[in-house]
């Protein structure tokens, strides 16, 4: 068993592709559609075949009530890894990325948030070297 | 009789597309020799929807304002919208939504039998896909209702066909489009965002 995907709910897919590849700088890596369903994942260029990011579309109350209860929280929907994230945190500031909270010391990391346009919460992990 | 084995699928043909704005509609014909009552029960009537649509549906679609919840078949996590009845004139028209698509179907009565068009909202890049798969369940209807069921071809049973995947290509070439990358998980081509317009 392997982890190879995990989900983000979207109000949006297209918006959505737009955010994760053209500002966050992820590839697209499947996108197929039966009906109105829509099945579309990203990845990171540094590891393509890595876990995959699903952006489901929140067409459901269910996935509304949670993708807006944790937003209000403060509460990212999804958090990924980086080797420098202030480096991240300009390069994304510059390609229109809208952040909730500056690159910020907390306890073995450092951390920034941002928006991802389409009713989420995203952070941006850089872990601590001791 | 059931003879799905030996189903093969006919050329691509009854689809086109319109957009307007950034919304992209597809529209197939298909001349069935059945009258517009019983293809309507066909639309209409879960059990028989059941027998040939790429959804389920919980009740009856043929009484405007109605809500019915439709269930994708075979999609990889539960799919489940609400579709409200918008309109519905037996056996003429029928008007709801299917997720965030409108659906909209005419029945015409034709030399015996019945001219049904199908019009639906699709996202670009799956136009020929989506045209391939109602292409299948046209047919699929077309021998129900002749009393010759070879059972519903959707989703993974469709995409694994290769009539399916024939007239996927087929689609793509007429309506001047690239196929999506098929498998889905297959490497992201070489030549993407190179010279292809």
């Amino acid at each position: 068993m392997k982890i190879k995907l995990t989900t983000v709910y979207v109000d949006d897919q297209e918006k959505a592709l737009r955010f994760y590849t053209e500002v966050l700088g992820f590839a697209k890596r499947s996108d197929f559609s039966q009906g109105p369903y829509r099945w579309l994942t990203v990845a990171s260029p540094e590891e393509p075949n890595g876990t995959e990011l699903q952006l489901a579309l929140n067409n459901n109350p269910a996935a509304k009530a949670f993708q807006q209860a944790i937003f209000q929280q403060g509460q990212p929907a999804a958090m990924f890894f980086t080797d420098d994230v202030r480096g991240d945190y300009e390069r994304i500031k510059a390609g229109g990325g809208e952040f909730t909270m500056p690159p910020t010391d907390v306890t073995a990391s450092v951390i920034t948030m941002l928006k991802d346009t389409c009713g989420n919460l995203i952070q941006l992990t850089q872990l601590a070297r001791y | 009789m059931n003879n799905r084995e030996e189903y093969t699928p006919g050329p691509a043909g009854g689809a086109r597309i319109e957009k307007d704005g950034e919304r992209w509609t597809l529209i197939l014909v298909r001349e069935l020799r059945h009258a517009p009552e019983k293809v309507w029960q066909a639309l209409t009537e879960p059990a028989h929807l059941r027998e040939w649509a790429p959804f389920d549906a919980d009740g009856n679609l043929s009484e405007a304002g109605t809500t019915v919840k439709l269930t994708t078949v075979g999609a990889p996590t539960p799919h489940i919208s609400e579709a409200k009845v918008k309109r519905a004139e037996a056996p003429k028209v029928l008007e709801y939504n299917w997720g965030g698509f409108d659906m909209r179907w005419e029945l015409k009565a034709f030399g015996g039998g019945t001219r049904l068009t199908l019009w639906t909202n699709i996202g670009h890049r799956f136009i020929a896909m989506g045209a391939a798969g109602w292409h299948i369940c046209f047919d699929v209807l077309d021998r129900l209702l002749a009393g010759q069921p070879i059972g519903r071809m959707v989703g993974p049973d469709a995409i694994k066909f290769g009539g399916w995947q024939r007239l996927n290509a087929e689609y793509a070439k007429e309506f001047g489009m690239e196929t999506p990358d098929w498998p889905p998980n297959a490497p992201q081509r070489q030549n993407e965002g190179g010279k292809e317009p």
